[in-house]
């Protein structure tokens, strides 16, 4: 059973690696936002892991799950907000181009 | 067969399904096949979610997921020079340095993994019926401040992202 929880751990382990690789080599704001989706994708799997194999009666544990799915949901829209606005202006997405804040 | 080997099988084969699909999410060209290979990577987190029996938890993400990748791949074409790949454009930067980060980042969680006692692991969860309730007496009742602070959070973020998207008129430019 404790074999289980691991597996379920360690595709939490892969899916933060390759998410973080991609939010820090993508050049494109949309495809930033998918490498924060994975790892966003791998908190939940470690959450709903950690629930069902060392806490099942806490309900608690779903409920941090559905507060992560809502930042899922923020951080798109607010990313596309932002993606919107670029494009608008620059007429691309790519980050490389945006450094206006910088000093 | 018993059902605990069948439940390690189904979790092997939809977790190396989950993150061979976030990597092919960034191994593609084609913009449109990114969202779908994301897509397909958040529908097998789903489906791990369903074989830990989380059914409610699953199904949502299932749902969840599907809108949010389509509307990903509208953008994704909007956006993009050259979504369908076919100029074999590059669009990384610092590669070097973001593989070692993303490598040494799976050997810590790898570790925190592998390496704690995680103490006695729950044999058997609530069934379907009596999660959905106690997830709902859970929302409704000690952790309501904190579900509607969600709540609010995406409402404020909702007009947050209309607010910076939509076109500002001749007047407000002045």
């Amino acid at each position: 059973m404790i074999l289980e929880l691991m597996i379920a751990l360690s595709v939490g382990a892969g899916l933060f690696g390759v998410g973080l690789y991609g939010a820090l080599s993508q050049t494109n704001l949309v495809m930033i936002l998918m490498g924060v989706e994975l790892i966003l994708a791998a908190a939940l799997v470690n959450i709903v892991a950690f629930w069902r194999y060392l806490h099942p009666d806490e309900p608690a544990a779903q409920m941090f799950v559905l507060i992560v799915m809502a930042v899922m949901a923020v951080e798109m829209a607010v990313g596309f907000g932002i993606a919107i606005a670029r494009f608008r202006v620059r007429g691309s997405v790519e980050m490389e181009e945006a450094r206006e804040l910088k000093g | 067969m018993t059902g605990l080997t069948v439940q390690m099988i189904f979790l092997v084969f939809f977790g190396a399904a989950a993150v061979w699909f976030g990597i092919v999410v960034f191994r593609t060209h084609s913009m449109v096949r990114s969202a779908l290979a994301l897509l397909f990577s958040q529908t097998a987190v789903g489906a791990l979610f369903l074989v830990m029996q989380a059914e409610f938890l699953g199904v949502l993400q299932i749902m969840m997921m599907a809108t949010e990748m389509s509307v990903m791949a509208i953008f994704m074409v909007m956006f993009m020079m050259d979504p369908g790949g076919l100029g074999e454009m590059d669009m990384t930067h610092q590669k070097r340095l973001s593989l070692w980060a993303g490598g040494i980042g799976l050997l810590a969680a790898l570790m925190l993994v592998w390496l704690p006692d995680w103490g006695p692991v729950a044999l058997s969860v609530p069934g379907a019926h009596e999660q959905a309730q106690a997830l709902g007496r859970e929302l409704l009742g000690r952790s309501m401040l904190v579900f509607q602070s969600a709540g609010l959070t995406i409402l404020t973020a909702m007009v947050a992202a209309t607010m910076v998207a939509i076109v500002p008129n001749a007047e407000q430019r002045k």
